[in-house]
């Protein structure tokens, strides 16, 4: 055998230089630092305005993800860049923003900002150019454009009516003794218009008498009137649907009229941020109360306890929603799902990502998803929890687990219902 | 009677002036250049900003007709702008319309809704009247969040065509097309009302409403023809909302922006003339357009309220006061 010349040497070393990276695995690859041109990701947030206390807590999740992302070595070795623009919580700021990303900006991949009224203004433009859409917190939002392309990061799922209140209602008749009658209160708003439909239709299914139901109008600001009168009624479970300025109204004036409801709660959106969480506290007290997530050990999917862990510091700096326990949850999973179809995928294109997106199964923090042909869920997750042992107004008591326990669905329960509500007497 | 005549003033050369027919083909010839350059950029984000723009500018110059000439604030003009979506979205439904008869419809509703809110506000003036006008914006939301046809406190979805009326190549150019023609339509009703018997009347009736009544000016008369004209003109504006976005829900079609936007614009611009509810919306809009996909937080909600206390403190009389005061 010829022995190796230092020249033979040197070109020994430079090819295998050359080779070694094409040999490596692809995982240690992907660690590399990303390179090349960016992918490019719009959409519009809620910055400003009525929906800015639930956008500004997304905006942070979708940054935690492209840092995540671009620490991992980018999307297809590319580096991740969001473009997004303050919509004011205004509908009708939505489309020139839309038409701005794809035309000016360029941008590879659309998602959607936050809730309906924002989601449903961008749909025409995203249709237009056929791109796949993942949105956040909608409601129903494709079910007049049905765009094979839609899918939703809610987990209310497509049989609102049908699965909506059932959590609340199964708790309700699993009580002893068994409950008679309902009471219904909710905002007259598209949401909540959707939930109380549930309630109406699964109390009735469930043989309990409606003897109160009424919506009241998004100006109410005295809620003892309908306190008073759901108290008249005198219902065994009382289902509230409410955003948060009225939930704290609806919570005080049961505090103040000393209620007590063998269940009270539903989709009160409220308790939900971590400001009405301390400034409510024992108030909260065996409050039913739909949610998306609570920390609990039976709700931990990989890589939740480190969002949560990585997104506080980031919003005590920024002065937005301490805790993060709804919106970012979601949001993150919103950009893993766009992220898992990319990989699979293998390039940028959206009839074979809105394919992919169809077939496949997501790992997400909230959890495995899958879409139907609208979208949506294939498998609601509407959970129930109840606030239990709340004392005083510290934070640190809705860190960890027992706090808000979850009794619904089975799967993930974690307590048991607790009863009356008393609104903190 | 005496002999004795006054001799006569000598006669100065009038200043020449476009007359009617005239500024409305040059405002036609304008819309027909603007609408071809907006083809030329052939962009979608420009015909949604031009969109966003002129929607403004026949908002500004439909409140200015009541506002500036008449001097009787309006702070319902949102009531008025959401009266035309909403007469879209009632219409569409109801008999499957297009946009342009939806926008005759609206121009309909919104002068019946004018004319009413004249006659209901016969006696007031000056802050009650502008706090009337603030009611009607109420007791209408509180109708259309009750009006489950509507889709109530949800909203509506309203689906734009498939097919796109020749010759445009996508239904936002459509849509901006018609959004020029508005604008340039508004501009042009409102010159002709500042110059014609109508716009003096109703400069008498904003200088001394008492003065002009007993000078022979009919102010109720002109007052009524200003709200129908300024409504019906307003509710031209809000028609093609709902198929800008497709989606309409009543706290967006109700926004404080249109009726704060619809008063600062004029006194940005200037009430006196037509010209300034054109100026005004043209510099505001601009700069919100460009703030919201620049600027992007929320510093660009001040821009109204800066620009605004900046023109009440250095221009009273907006821009167009500016040049006449350097004149």
């Amino acid at each position: 055998m010829e022995g190796l010349s230092r020249r033979g040497l040197g070109r020994a070393a430079l090819a295998a230089a050359i080779t070694v990276p094409a040999t490596v695995p692809a995982t240690a690859r992907a660690q590399t630092a990303p390179s090349g041109p960016p992918i490019r990701i719009g959409y519009s947030m809620s910055l400003s305005g009525g929906l800015a206390g639930n956008g500004r807590p997304a905006l942070i999740a979708h940054r935690i993800w492209q840092e995540d992302v671009n620490a991992k070595g980018g999307l297809l070795g590319r580096p991740v860049e969001l473009v997004h623009y303050d919509d004011q919580s205004t509908g009708a700021q939505v489309p020139g923003i839309y038409t701005k990303l794809i035309d000016v900006d360029k941008v590879d991949l659309v998602i959607s900002g936050y809730a309906t009224a924002i989601i449903a203004p961008a749909m025409p433009i995203v249709m237009q150019r056929n791109m796949t859409f993942v949105s956040l917190f909608g409601t129903g939002a494709n079910n007049d454009f049905k765009y094979d392309r839609y899918f939703s990061i809610n987990p209310a799922g497509s049989k609102v009516k049908e699965t909506f209140a059932k959590g609340f209602i199964d708790l309700a008749m699993a009580m002893e003794p068994r409950p008679r009658s309902i009471a219904l209160v909710n905002l007259d708003s598209d949401f909540h218009q959707r939930t109380a439909e549930s309630a109406r239709y699964l109390a009735r299914e469930a043989g309990l008498r409606i003897v109160y139901d009424r919506a009241y109008p998004p100006s109410t600001v005295d809620f003892s009137p309908i306190i008073r009168a759901v108290q008249a009624a005198r219902p065994d479970v009382v289902f509230v649907g409410s955003y948060p300025p009225d939930t704290a109204g609806l919570l005080r004036a049961a505090s103040e009229l000393r209620v007590n409801f063998q269940m009270f709660g539903g989709p009160m959106i409220g308790p939900h941020i971590t400001a009405q969480k301390l400034q409510l506290g024992p108030i909260l007290n065996n409050l039913v109360v739909w949610d998306v997530y609570a920390p609990e050990p039976t709700l931990q999917f990989p890589g939740t306890q480190a969002l949560i862990e990585k997104y506080q510091p980031v919003a005590a700096r920024e002065g937005t929603d301490a805790l993060g326990h709804y919106v970012p949850p979601l949001a993150y999973a919103q950009m893993q799902v766009l992220e898992q179809a990319v990989k699979r995928v293998g390039r940028i294109d959206q009839a074979a990502l809105a394919a992919d997106m169809h077939a496949s199964t997501f790992e997400t923090v909230i959890g495995p998803l899958k879409f139907d042909a609208l979208g949506e869920w294939t498998e609601e997750r509407n959970l129930y929890t109840q606030y239990q042992g709340v004392q005083g107004n510290g934070i640190d008591q809705f860190r960890k687990a027992g706090t808000q326990v979850i009794l619904y669905p089975q799967r993930y329960k974690s307590g048991d219902l607790r009863k009356p509500y008393t609104a903190g007497a | 009677m005496s002999d004795t005549t006054i001799p006569a003033m000598p006669t100065l050369p009038a200043p020449r002036r476009t007359g009617h027919p005239a500024f409305w083909l040059a405002s036609a010839a304008v819309a027909l250049v603007s609408i071809l350059a907006l083809r030329g950029i052939g962009s979608e984000y420009a015909y949604f900003a031009a969109t966003f723009i002129l929607q403004y500018v026949v908002l500004a110059t439909a409140w200015n007709i009541l506002g500036g000439y008449a001097g009787y604030v309006n702070f319902g003009a949102a009531a008025f702008f959401a009266a035309g979506a909403y007469t879209t979205v009632a219409i569409g439904k109801a008999l499957g319309l297009s946009l342009l008869p939806c926008i005759g419809f609206a121009a309909l509703v919104g002068g019946v809704l004018g004319l009413g809110t004249g006659i209901l506000t016969l006696r007031l003036r000056g802050a009650y009247f502008a706090i009337a006008t603030l009611c009607l914006s109420v007791v209408l939301q509180t109708i259309v969040v009750n009006w489950d046809y509507v889709g109530g406190s949800r909203g509506a979805y309203v689906i734009r065509p498939r097919e796109v009326p020749w010759p445009f190549e996508s239904y936002s150019g459509y849509l901006c097309a018609v959004m020029v023609v508005l604008a340039a339509a508004a501009v042009a009703i409102a010159r002709s009302i500042e110059k014609s018997r109508l716009g003096l009347g109703l400069a008498a009736l904003r200088d001394d409403e008492a003065a002009a009544e007993a000078a022979g000016v009919p102010t109720l008369r002109l007052k009524l023809i200003a709200t129908t004209i300024s409504g019906a003109m307003m509710a031209v504006a809000g028609a093609p909302l709902p198929l800008l976005g497709s989606y309409v829900e009543p706290n967006s079609a109700f926004g404080l922006s249109y009726a704060v936007n619809a008063i600062a614009m004029p006194l940005i611009g200037g009430t006196g003339s037509w010209a300034g509810p054109l100026i005004g919306a043209v510099l505001l809009a601009s700069l919100q357009q460009a703030a919201t996909v620049t600027i992007s937080s929320a510093a660009n909600l001040m821009i109204v309220g800066v620009v605004l206390v900046v023109f009440v403190c250095a221009a009273p009389h907006g821009i167009i006061g500016l040049f006449r005061r350097q004149k």
